[in-house]
């Protein structure tokens, strides 16, 4: 799985949101490494809702402008738990690793 | 012209660059982001969220509307079958000798048996060109959501089938084993395309039910 999808499903883990909570919420999770733009986002949640891992939640007119929420579906909330286990178990695996080699633990106490 | 209203007209002016389907579904939501997305004073798009948009835009010409996951890989299958097939075609070409051969030695000296075999082999050269086609046109047709490309794509497949059968009843079992492995290779892999090309995520791509879109109100910027 891609990072910026990744990171996508993980802004939707807590609820539903729109296009810009999910830019604004991605550049928080990432510590602001990394920053979607408008193009790349719908592109993502096109592809995201054709794989059928988020779903329109519901549609509102706010300022006259359009907002749509989007939210996970149980696959989606399902894949992201599994990449999510994936990431924390090579995240594991690293850092046993890294404590084993004393002066090269890059940090890691 | 207030800097807003002039910022929304330019992100307009690069949102007409996608095609009308795509302005109709997502227009007015990116629009929105965008928009939300601007600094205080901005009143024209930055480079980069305008190359952002053109890509956006290319990609929307070129994947109209995003396949599943399963009609992606189906796609990707038929685009390695015109690959095998085209295999199948220099297969043809390089054993076209051997073929020869193998016929002269079982039917010395007869020159109708040579004939026959040149007439075949040319007929190959012609059917194993067209498929390449076939399989390279079926999987544009289906990556772009036609849903009568999945039955054309089950006719051809029934067909490759008749000629497959056809060249082992004329003894291409014996004559031309590597040919013959060959095409039923990409038979198959033709065939577990199609059938991803039937399953339920897919039968919803090629039949969607229809979803109220937000209408796009064009570059006035009203």
């Amino acid at each position: 799985m891609q990072e910026a999808t990744y990171l996508i499903l993980t802004a939707l883990a807590a609820g539903s949101q729109h296009g810009y909570g999910i830019i604004t919420d991605v550049t928080d999770i990432s510590d602001g490494r990394v920053q979607l733009r408008p193009g790349t986002l719908y592109t993502a949640l096109d592809r995201l809702r054709a794989d059928e891992l988020i779903t329109v939640d519901r549609e509102q007119i706010v300022d006259n402008r359009l907002r749509r929420y989007y939210r996970l579906t149980p696959e989606g909330r399902g894949r992201l738990a599994e990449e999510a286990a994936r990431l924390q178990a090579n995240a594991t695996a690293a850092v046993q690793r890294l404590r084993l080699t004393p002066g090269l633990s890059g940090g890691i106490a | 012209m207030s800097e807003s209203a002039r910022l929304e007209r330019r992100y307009r002016r690069l949102l007409a660059c996608y095609p009308p389907t795509a302005r109709r579904e997502n227009g007015e939501e990116i629009l929105a982001v965008l928009l939300a997305c601007a600094q205080d004073g901005q009143h024209r798009p930055g480079a980069a969220a305008s190359v952002d948009l053109l890509k956006g835009a290319i990609h929307a010409w070129l994947w109209p509307s995003w396949p599943p996951r399963t009609v992606r890989t189906a796609v990707r299958l038929l685009v390695a079958a015109a690959v095998a097939q085209l295999a199948v075609l220099v297969i043809t070409v390089v054993t076209a000798g051997s073929v020869h051969a193998a016929v002269a030695h079982a039917s010395p000296g007869v020159a109708t048996a040579q004939h026959a075999v040149t007439v075949n082999l040319v007929i190959d050269y012609v059917l194993d060109s067209l498929a390449v086609v076939v399989w390279l046109w079926r999987a544009w047709r289906l990556a772009r959501g036609r849903d009568g490309a999945r039955i054309r794509l089950a006719v051809n497949l029934t067909g490759f089938a008749l000629g497959i059968l056809v060249a082992l009843g004329l003894g291409a079992a014996v004559y031309a084993p590597a040919d013959l492995i060959a095409a039923v290779m990409t038979w198959l892999i033709v065939l577990v395309a199609n059938v991803l090309l039937f399953s339920a995520a897919a039968n919803r791509y090629y039949r969607p039910q229809p979803r109220p879109v937000t209408p796009w109100h064009g570059t006035s910027g009203t």
